[in-house]
Order: C-alpha cells, then sequence, then structure tokens
C-alpha cells in the first residue's frame, strides 16, 4: 500500500521555524511507523533525525506525535494509523532536530524523585535480603513498568502550561519508591511532591494514561500520591 | 521484620503543605455541597416545592430569560425559607461553593503563571473577588 508520510523538519542550522516535509512510500500494513522513519532515512533522506534505540518498546527512544497522538514509532502499525500519517516531535520540549527534542527538563525532573532506594536501616540479621511480601511487591508493580519514553509528560496540559511542573512520568518515579516497602525515602519525596510543581499540578485529564505505551493507569497512580500526601498512609 | 512495620507518616513528619491542605479542601467542600443540595431539595419538596413549579415555568426560566419573569413568576411562600436555619444552610452553599470554585480557578490559572508573585497576585485578586461576592450574598441572605 502506498503511505503517504507527513513528518515535521526543522534543522536549527538552517531554518527558523519547522516545517513539513511529505514522503510517500510503499509500505506494507503490518509494518511499523519506526520501519517507514527508518527506510526514509536510508534510502530517501539521510538527514531525517529521530532516536531509536531498542525498537521493541521497552527502551522508550521513539515516542513521537503520531496522527496526533503520542506513541511509540515502534510499536505502531501502519494499519492502525492509515495511509495518511502525520509524525511530529512530542510537545512542551524544545526540538533539537526534526523529531528529536531536548530531553533534559523532562530527566531533570525525574531526578528530583530521588529515583533510587533509600535505605539507611542495618540489614537484616540474616545478612542478605530485605524481605517482601509478593503483596508488599504487588503494590507498586504497576509503575515499575515505566520506561520513561515522556509520552505521559508530553501529553499533560498542565505541563505544556508549565514546563517547571515535574510531570506524570516524574512523579510515577516518586510513586514507585514511596509505595517499595523497603525504602525508607517516603518522607522527602513526599515533600517534593507537596511543592507548588508537585502533584497538585495534575488536574485528572487523563491524556497521561492514554498516552502511556506500557497502559500504566497514571491518573490513579498520583490520585493514590496525593492521598498519601493527605493521609501519611503509604502502605 | 521490617516488611511487617505499618509504613504511616505522621503529619509532624510529612507536613501539610498549603497546597495539600487546599487540595483536601476543595474534597471536602465537593461533599458539603452535595449535603447543602440535597437538604435544601428535601427542605423544597416538604414546603412543596412541585406544586409550586411546573415543567412549562422550568422550561420559561431555562430557555426564555427575561427579567421580567422574575416579577411575573408567581413565588408563592417564602416565609418558610427566612428562618435561621434555612439562611445558615444558604450560607453554607455560598460559602463553601464560592471556595471551592475560586480554589479551583486560582489552581487552573497558577498552571500558566510560572512566577511565584504572578501566582501570589492570582490568590490576592481572586480571593478579594470571592469575598466581595460572598459578603454581598450573605448581606442579602440575612437582609431578605
Amino acid at each position: 500500500m502506498e503511505v503517504t508520510f507527513k513528518i515535521f523538519r526543522y534543522n536549527p542550522e538552517k531554518d527558523e521555524r519547522g516545517n513539513y516535509v511529505t514522503y510517500k512510500i510503499d509500505a506494507h500494513p503490518n509494518d511499523r511507523v519506526l520501519d517507514v522513519l527508518e527506510h526514509i532515512k536510508g534510502k530517501e533522506d539521510g538527514s531525517l533525525s529521530f532516536r531509536r534505540s531498542c525498537a521493541h518498546g521497552i527502551c522508550g527512544s521513539d515516542a513521537m506525535r503520531i496522527n496526533g497522538r503520542n506513541m511509540l514509532a515502534c510499536k505502531t502499525l501502519i494499519r492502525d494509523v492509515g495511509d495518511h500519517i502525520t509524525v511530529e516531535p512530542l510537545l512542551g520540549l524544545k526540538v533539537a532536530k526534526d523529531l528529536i527534542v531536548d530531553m533534559e527538563p523532562f530527566f531533570e525532573n525525574y531526578r528530583k524523585m530521588l529515583p533510587y532506594l533509600i535505605n539507611d536501616s542495618p540489614l537484616p540479621e540474616d545478612g542478605k535480603e530485605r524481605l517482601q511480601s509478593p503483596e508488599q511487591r504487588a503494590r507498586f508493580d504497576e509503575t515499575t513498568k515505566c520506561i520513561l519514553c515522556a509520552a505521559c509528560t508530553t501529553a499533560c496540559p498542565s505541563f505544556w502550561a508549565n514546563d517547571e511542573y515535574y510531570g506524570p512520568a516524574a512523579l510515577m518515579t516518586a510513586h514507585r519508591f514511596i509505595f517499595d516497602s523497603r525504602d525508607e525515602g517516603a518522607e522527602a519525596r513526599l515533600e517534593i511532591l507537596s511543592e507548588t510543581n508537585g502533584a497538585v499540578r495534575c488536574h485528572t485529564a487523563y491524556n497521561c494514561t492514554e498516552a502511556c505505551p506500557r497502559g500504566i493507569h497514571i491518573t490513579q497512580a498520583i490520585g493514590e500520591l496525593k492521598l498519601a500526601m493527605v493521609t501519611g498512609n503509604i502502605d | 521484620m521490617s516488611h511487617l512495620k505499618s509504613r504511616k507518616l505522621s503529619l509532624a513528619k510529612r507536613g501539610l503543605s498549603f497546597e495539600m491542605f487546599m487540595w483536601a479542601f476543595t474534597r471536602v467542600t465537593a461533599l458539603a455541597m452535595y449535603g447543602f443540595i440535597l437538604l435544601g431539595v428535601i427542605g423544597a419538596l416538604i414546603m412543596g416545592a412541585q406544586h409550586h413549579l411546573t415543567f412549562v415555568e422550568v422550561l420559561r426560566w431555562a430557555l426564555i430569560t427575561n427579567p421580567g419573569h422574575v416579577e411575573s413568576t408567581n413565588l408563592p411562600e417564602i416565609a418558610p425559607w427566612v428562618s435561621s436555619f434555612w439562611r445558615l444552610i444558604a450560607s453554607g452553599m455560598l460559602l463553601t461553593a464560592g471556595s471551592h470554585g475560586v480554589h479551583g480557578v486560582i489552581v487552573i490559572l497558577d498552571d500558566y503563571l510560572p512566577k511565584d508573585n504572578q501566582r501570589n497576585w492570582n490568590r490576592y485578586l481572586n480571593m478579594g473577588i470571592f469575598a466581595l461576592v460572598a459578603l454581598a450574598g450573605l448581606y442579602i441572605i440575612w437582609t431578605a
């Protein structure tokens, strides 16, 4: 089938502003958007720039806007998005070149959540493991699935309005550690989340939940964080 | 074993910022409004509201906005509402709805105001407007 690809192009060394370039490609319905982008880069226009790494929905490198929705190019089949496809960079982050955005503000927010296990207590007497029941592990299982692709954060209207808002992905990181029974850093993280640019900036638009390529119930998890901030219950 | 400990942070440990207090306040006032609405509907029904307002009158009020209708609407009897109890209920509804709504406006506008002084002005301005509206409302409720 012939597919019309309309791709956002921007070269900071040449262009004052971005523009769209259209490519007509012969593709199979089961091809992924990433396959077609690689075909364009390899055969049609080597200057096209986009991020990709594992190409199997795990690394989160190739999040982009496909027909107006945030998706991973490696998990999106041509047959699911039709024969006229518009590909654009993520919203809310500065475009570095073509489909590549500057992810630094996103990762800066991520780092603010203290994204590592905090536990200064001595090891248990057997000296080996901090035990955790299956139920305690299940409590934060959902948010361990986050691959930091930024599809959620860049789909959030609160983040579009104010990029100082930590954003859904950072909040998922906080959720992953706060509800981990082995972690002892909940107090510090809840204090960070209580700031003006913290969890209260989430107005439950649900864009993040819809955009997440991993199917994480992000808005629900943010709700759990807000409740933990008010009640103090992190079980 | 550490995993058997209850994991609850005391208020002293986690603190409660203004933002989170207002987040909780907004939820509580929403619930309070349901209570006030229910109380008002029950009170109105006890006072015979089902006979005071016909479907035709509802349509006329809803669809044909004409100040003349305020005078021509046949309001049979407001005496039962002019008691301290119902004035308190009306005042409660006004204050909870007003504070709930104005906080919603402040929060949404805050999204677009990244600087602290802008956000402070947003709070002062909206809370000031709310205070004026609340005072006018309370005056009407308690002097009608």
